[in-house]
Formats: structure tokens, sequence, C-alpha cells
């Protein structure tokens, strides 16, 4: 990996990425006559793979390391210094990181009412409710808009003098300062989230359900289960792969794509209370020019993202055994 | 029996409910679109009573939004053109050629699909920075390709195992080179996975606003996406505006959506059902 350099490998890969692809059509005639075997045709695997794997080992997989070995260095008059674990002890002295990790646990106990609704849904759609038909469509819908324009929108739908606090004064509520109360903003933003994305569970639910044996729900219904009990003893069960799948993807999206509603919405105020790791990553590299620390909060990021994800994955898998 | 049916229609009510507020936030924003500052300050909520296209107008010309929207589409288009390209041929490499070292490679593959772009920016900037790639199109498409390029290639690795190794065996009988065999038989038979695939890099692409803030600092070299964020702190006071300015960067995702939705959603589960 070492040989790999991080400066050349930018416009080198630009260059070599047309090339393969249009290879076949002066080299087919000669090598079609000296069959199999030829040089070229065994290290044809390779050149298929050169270009991806170049630019994912340059662009990915190096700058991991980079940044893993970037966040021992100090910032400023410290450049480029080895600083030890410095940059992870200022992290922890900052109130806004510590904001940004508590806003974590807050996402992850709310994790299982962001898998539990689109589940929820599913069924719904799966046991043919009336009208089962358009929810899917509809539900999906916002999941494929960009974060910036669900933000914007309910930048709209939310203001102190927006739309819905004039329902809500309507009924005699309200007013509720919905970004502006450090109290209640991350509610908000993590409502927005799940609001935008719960059609991307509810879509690979139904997926799981496709697979689902439907002689398993027409024996339940045989015996009398009720819904509940259907659900407890069929459908969990059946379904044990796709829940763990939307469990790990639905803590990576809300720990990696709130950025964008986070940026139009809130900037991370009022207060600092809506930080999140990811977008004190951001703030730190390109508002407050310390990218050691902020490489420092990625690898914090990255950490916390495999403890998470492997804590849930052993959690699911026992949880599976004991069914 | 009627018990559940009944239990059924309960369950719709809400179901009902929850599909309309899933719809009503943007059915809002198109209504705010096309009023004046006036009607909007007067009624958040009535239709507008005609239709104020000068909003739209505005926003496509003097705000900035088509400069913007040209942006997105050249580098949307580059990066989806090359993340095909080469997603295909790895997926075709990985899925059906035999070398030594495949497993291996197709393992580091799938771990740097969970590396995520917020672990890599800083020194993915300083990366473009030095390389004086920043700033241009050709450094963000790259960086898009690096960010899309692992999953393209996982969804069409699994897509080409699919495909009878007969196929292959028998297209190099007939004296096709193995680029032959890419070009002329892979290629087209991917299809409707390149289709799926190429919809989804589309929209995560167009979507993106993190990695296009890090790498078009510059005003005019902004996306669409970032240009929506500009425009909420320089037309607060003229929500009209700003709201055709959403709608304009909304409505080729509505259109792909209804086109393509089923392409889309078999993306999306591609990798639960095969994960």
């Amino acid at each position: 990996m070492s040989s790999v350099g991080p400066a050349p490998a930018g416009p080198t890969e630009g260059a070599a990425i047309a090339p393969p692809a249009r290879r076949p059509h002066p080299a087919g005639p000669s090598s079609r006559r000296n069959r199999r075997g030829s040089r070229a045709e065994r290290l044809a695997p390779f050149v298929l793979l050169a270009p991806a794997v170049l630019i994912i080992v340059a662009l990915r997989l190096w700058p991991l390391l980079l940044g893993v070995n970037f966040s021992f260095t100090g910032d400023g008059d410290r450049n480029g210094m080895w600083v030890g674990l410095d940059n992870y002890l200022t992290l922890l002295d900052d109130p806004l990181f510590r904001t940004a990790l508590g806003n974590v646990g807050l996402l992850v106990l709310l994790l299982p009412v962001a898998v539990a609704i689109p589940g929820l849904l599913a069924t719904f759609v799966y046991l043919r409710v009336p009208g089962h038909r358009v929810y899917r469509g509809v539900y999906f819908f916002p999941a494929v808009l960009s974060p910036v324009i669900v933000g914007a929108i309910f930048n709209l739908l939310l203001a102190y003098d927006g739309p819905l606090n004039t329902v809500l004064g309507g009924v005699g509520l309200g007013p509720v300062d919905w970004l502006g109360d450090p109290d209640v903003a991350i509610f908000a933003v993590v409502g927005v989230h799940v609001w935008a994305t719960f059609g991307m569970a509810l879509v690979v639910f139904l997926a799981g359900f496709a697979t689902l044996d439907p002689s398993l729900l027409d024996a339940a219904k045989v015996d009398g289960a009720s819904l509940p009990q259907t659900i407890r003893h069929v459908i969990i069960p059946a379904l044990s792969r796709t829940i763990q799948f939307v469990f790990v993807t639905t803590m990576i999206g809300m720990l990696t794509s709130m950025f964008g509603l986070l940026y139009v919405m809130t900037s991370g105020g009022p207060e600092g209370s809506t930080y999140l790791p990811e977008y004190y990553v951001w703030i730190q590299q390109g508002q407050m020019n310390q990218p050691a620390l902020a490489s420092a909060a990625s690898t914090a990021l990255f950490l916390i993202m495999l403890v998470v994800g492997l804590v849930q994955i052993g959690i699911l898998r026992r949880a599976g055994k004991e069914e | 029996m009627s018990g559940t049916r009944l239990t059924k229609w309960v369950v719709a009510v809400p179901m009902a409910a929850l599909a309309l507020a899933t719809i009503y936030p943007l059915v809002f924003t198109a209504n705010v679109a096309m009023k004046t500052r006036r009607e909007y300050i007067l009624d958040r909520f009535s239709l507008s009573d005609s239709l104020h296209w000068e909003n739209i107008v505005k926003a496509w010309t003097s705000v900035g939004m088509s400069r913007y929207f040209l942006n997105s589409v050249i580098v949307v288009a580059c990066s989806v053109v090359l993340l095909l390209l080469l997603g295909s041929m790895a997926g075709f490499a990985l899925a059906r050629l035999r070398f030594r070292g495949s497993s291996t490679l197709f393992l580091g593959i799938l771990a740097a699909l969970f590396v995520p772009f917020q672990v890599i920016m800083v020194p993915l900037a300083r990366i473009m920075a030095d390389t004086g790639l920043v700033d241009t199109y050709p450094g963000l498409v790259l960086a898009y390709v690096a960010q899309f390029l692992p999953f393209t290639i996982f969804l069409m690795t699994s897509y080409y195992s699919t495909v009878p190794p007969e196929i292959v065996d028998a297209a190099r009988i007939d004296g096709n080179t193995v680029y032959g065999v890419y070009w002329r038989i892979m290629l087209p038979m991917g299809a409707p996975a390149l289709l799926s695939v190429g919809v989804l890099n589309a929209l995560f692409c167009w979507n993106d606003v993190l990695i296009s803030l890090l790498m078009m600092p510059s005003a005019e070299n902004r996306t669409l996406m970032v240009g929506v964020t500009s425009l909420r702190g320089q037309y607060s006071d003229d929500i009209p505006t700003f709201a055709s300015g959403v709608l304009i960067a909304a409505v080729p995702v509505l259109l792909v959506y209804l086109f393509l939705q089923r392409q889309i959603a078999d993306g999306v589960t591609a990798g639960a059902t095969k994960g």
C-alpha cells in the first residue's frame, strides 16, 4: 500500500480509466488466432480490475490510514509534529464534541423506534391493509430526496412563525420553537431524519417479506393466532436477517447521513445542541482549520461505528438464537 | 375473520394519514413557490390564486440556479458513466474470471464499503488539494467515483454471479478475447443491474452536499444542493423564491422516481437479500 503515493495517484487514475474498455477492438483479432494462454489473456482480470482498485486504494483505504496517522499530529504551530493522544484529550475536553457524543447516545436509544416503525408499517402493507398498493410508493419517496431538500422544506414548516405553529396555535397549543430551543431542536432534526428515511427501511423489510413462506402465516391463522402473536412468533424469527440488516444500516444512516439536515436546518445550533460527530469533523476541517483535530474526531467516529455495529450484531445474533 | 378485517381498516386510517403527511410537505412547498411574497405572509396554506411562475424564473436566472443545475448535471453524468464502466469491469472479473487473490480483493472492496466519507474527508481534501483537483469537475467526479465504487462493484459482482458460466465459456470458444466477452456479452447482459445501480448512483451524487461542499469551494462551481443551501441565507425574507429553488432541485428527482421506482428499490434491497 505504501507504494501508492497519495499525491500522483489522482491524475494518473484519470488517464488510466478509459483504455481498458477500448482495448478489445484492437486486441481482438490477434489474440483470436493464438487462442488461450497468451500473456494478454492471463493479465485480463488484473487489467479489468486495475482502475477500480487503484481508485479505491488511493482515495478510500489510503486516506483512512493517513487520517489515523494524522490524528496523532498537531495543528497550527505544531503542524506535522507527533503529539500522541493530545487531540483525543482535546476532544474529550470540548463541550461541543461531548454534546455530539451525547447525541450519538440519544440516536442509539431511538434506534429501536426507527426500526420498529417501518417494520410495523411493512407488516401491514404485507398483510394487505386497504390501500397497501399506494403506501409503498408514497412512503419511499422522501427517502430518495436529498437531506438538503428535506431540510429546506422543514425549515419552512418548522419556522417559529411557520405553518406547524400556526396549526398548533389554532388548537390552542404552542408555539414551540422547534429549531431554536436547545432542548427541542435535536428531537426535531432526528424526527425529520426518521420521516425522510423510514421508507428506505420499509422497502428493505418488504423485500424480506417477499422471501417469507406464506404457509407459515396461514398456519398461524388456522391456529387462531392474534396479530401481535403472529408478529412475535412467526414474522420476527423468519425475518431475523432482514431485521439485523435494517438495524445496522439505520444506525450507519443516523451517524453518517444527517450532515445535510444539520447543515441546512440548525448549523449545529442552537448553542451547539444539535452537533453530531460528522458535523464536528466538518466544522473543525472546513471552518476552524484544525485538520488534525478533525482527523481525531473522524477516527473516533469510525471507532464508535465499529463498536456500535459489532455490539448490535452480537445482541441480535443472541436474540436470534433464543428464538 | 371479520375481526382481522376490522383491524385492517383501523390500521389503514393512520397509515393513510401518514401517507398524506409524507406528501404534504412537498405539496406545501410547490404551493408556496407559486405565491407572491404578500400572499405567503398573509396566508401560508391557501392555494395560490394564480400560478406565479416568476418566482421559478427568478430562481432559475438571477439567483444562479441554472448554473448550479448545469454543474450538477455534468458531474453526475460523468460520475455515473465512470462508475458503471469501472464497476461492471471489476464485477465481471470478480464474478466470472478465475485468478489468484480474487476473493481477497473482493473482501478488500467490501471493507472499503464500510469506510464512511466523514472518516476519510480530511486526508482526502488534502490529497485533492495537493494534486490540484480541488474546485475542478474531475476532482469532484473522482471523489464521487471513489465514494460509490465499492457499492457499485458489490452489486455488479453479485449480479454477474447469477449469469451462467457456460455463457462465458461459449463466447470464449467462439473466439472472443476476455475483453470481447466483457464488451460484447457481459456489458449488454448487465443492462438491468446497470440501470438499477446507475439510477441509485445518480441519486446519491445528485443529492450529495458534504462531498461537494468540500471539493467545490468557489461559488460558480457549486452543485445544485449546495446552491439550495446558499439560497437559505440569501432569501430568508423571500420565501417563495427560496421555495422555487427547492422545487427546481426536487423535480428531477421526482421525475426519476415516478419512472424508475422499482429499479431504485431493487438497488436498495439488493444489499439486504444478498449480504
